[in-house]
């Protein structure tokens, strides 16, 4: 279907969006504060131009900044979208495991993306993690540094790796009674940190931690830590392995010419029907397609190998064996 | 091989780094800091946050920071608030925004903050305060948002702290003198409720 080649600009927009109003919470607090203390004429002249922007942006919506703008807080960690309190599942797995208590205000504040991830599968990592953002990005980069030479590695793991770190992760947070995922989850780290910076102290620890795993995508893994580390991705892997939506391919309009299996930066194999729970919807293979036959379908259960594409030459060359 | 043994001998050197470092800081710890109002006793607070920022973000008053390893690597992004720094106005809106209630949401009234908010104890110097030193001040008596039910004042403007104070440190962020004769012992260690 030709429109589904135009998702991935859109899954992009998706991306930029989160990214931006990760960046612009911050500010709209600082706003907040100054508006709260009725502060303009002692601000500074930065100050004041954070006051303005941020005045001229929020005018048309609300006349009451100073509390009708808490309806938008926090980051995809947890968060207040437009009233309705948000959590990452990792969030309330760790937190059950650290406190060993189950608290059901926050249980259900991640319930809209557990539902949500049974059925899309691994969206959020393709179209709202703000690490993601950034990964994808250093991915980018690693083209340009193999272009001019940098020797860049695409070692292969084991994609279980993650799943075990998140069950050693999750049995650690029992033991220490602290919640440990948030300090080496990408997109709370990602999160806190913007915060961190804008309108807080500045950036801290996560954020050379979160230098490190860019550094451990260009030279050692491609996309290694959300392939082979990510606790979060583990669980919304497992959390979307009956999921609905699947990409499938047509075998009749396929021409075995392997674009998407080297763009999917996931390690996938989209050629030869192979995308699992670990497929993160971002729809590049659609997009690569030349002859579209790679879209988004609902059904329970990815096709077996349907053997080469008709297009493709080895299917063209194969003996007429039987068939009439 | 010889790089990727140098590569593993970083790496362990890095990490026992960090891990000492940060059971350094935990002993040598002389950070006097509060938890936001509504907090927890300490082990069931590390229990609880998940360290989202979210308190942080709906402070109006821009009072709560967040740790980063210096004070521990359990506390690593938790909320704090230096008194002297900032004092906690007691808005409550924290205890709104915080999705786990390691931060219990308390209602925005005189009678629920006095029951529920244990941040500490203000406790003054006499040897310190200007009032006791024979001078006239009075200072913190007027920043603290509970007048005469957890602070009031003798003759001379004197202070005494009753045991109602809830410790929102308003008092020791405007005493002027230099070092504050007025301070606020946290109450996070307590035991758990």
């Amino acid at each position: 279907m030709f429109w589904q080649r135009h998702l991935n600009k859109l899954r992009w927009v998706s991306l930029s969006l989160v990214f931006a109003g990760l960046i612009l919470i911050p500010f709209l607090h600082l706003y907040q504060t100054y508006e709260a203390t009725h502060s303009y004429d002692y601000l500074s002249s930065g100050e004041k131009y954070i006051y303005n922007t941020m005045e001229l942006l929020t005018k048309p919506f609300t006349d009451d900044p100073v509390n009708s703008l808490d309806k938008i807080k926090g980051n995809t960690w947890s968060g207040n979208l437009f009233g309705i309190k948000i959590s990452d599942p990792l969030a309330v797995v760790g937190q059950t495991f650290a406190g060993l208590t189950i608290y059901w205000p926050f249980v259900l504040s991640a319930l809209i993306p557990v539902i949500l991830t049974i059925l899309l599968g691994r969206f959020y990592c393709g179209w709202i993690c703000p690490a993601t953002f950034l990964y994808e990005l250093t991915d980018n980069v690693g083209t340009l540094l193999k272009r001019i030479g940098v020797p860049v590695s695409h070692r292969r793991l084991n994609h279980k790796l993650k799943y075990i770190i998140l069950a050693v992760l999750s049995l650690l947070c029992a033991l220490t009674g602290t919640m440990l995922f948030a300090a080496i989850y990408p997109p709370a780290i990602i999160g806190r940190e913007l915060y961190f910076q804008i309108a807080a102290q500045g950036f801290g620890v996560g954020i050379i931690f979160f230098l490190f795993t860019m550094v451990f995508d260009l030279f050692v893994a491609r996309r290694g830590f959300c392939r082979y580390v990510c606790p979060g991705g583990a669980l919304y892997s497992l959390l979307g392995h009956f999921r609905i939506l699947r990409i499938k391919r047509k075998v009749q309009a396929c021409n075995d010419c392997v674009k998407c299996t080297a763009i999917c930066q996931f390690d996938l194999d989209p050629m030869r029907d192979d995308f699992g729970q670990e497929c993160n919807n971002c729809s590049a293979c659609i997009a690569i397609c030349p002859t579209d036959a790679l879209m988004f379908t609902l059904n329970w259960k990815d096709s077996v190998y349907q053997g080469p594409g008709h297009l493709g030459h080895h299917y063209k060359q194969r003996p007429n064996d039987g068939a009439a | 091989m010889q790089r990727r043994q140098f590569v593993q001998w970083l790496s362990i050197a890095g990490l026992s780094n960090v891990l000492g470092s940060a059971h350094a800081a935990r002993h040598t710890a002389n950070l006097r800091y509060l938890r936001p109002p509504g907090a927890l006793a300490e082990t069931d607070f590390l229990a609880r946050c998940i360290r989202c920022g979210n308190c942080g973000e709906v402070c109006p008053n821009r009072c709560i920071d967040f740790f980063q390893l210096d004070n521990g690597s359990d506390s690593l992004g938790t909320p704090y608030i230096i008194p002297r720094e900032q004092g906690c106005i007691l808005c409550m809106k924290c205890g709104q925004a915080c999705p786990t209630g390691a931060l219990q949401p308390i209602e925005h009234e005189a009678d629920a903050i006095m029951q529920q908010v244990h941040m500490g104890v203000a406790r003054v110097d006499q040897n310190l305060c200007l009032s006791y030193q024979g001078k006239t001040c009075g200072v913190c008596y007027r920043a603290c948002p509970l007048q005469d039910v957890a602070i009031y004042v003798q003759r001379l403007e004197q202070p005494v702290v009753t045991d109602k104070c809830v410790g929102c440190g308003l008092c020791e962020r405007s005493c002027i003198q230099i070092p504050q004769a007025i301070r606020i012992l946290p109450n996070h260690q307590r035991a758990a409720l």
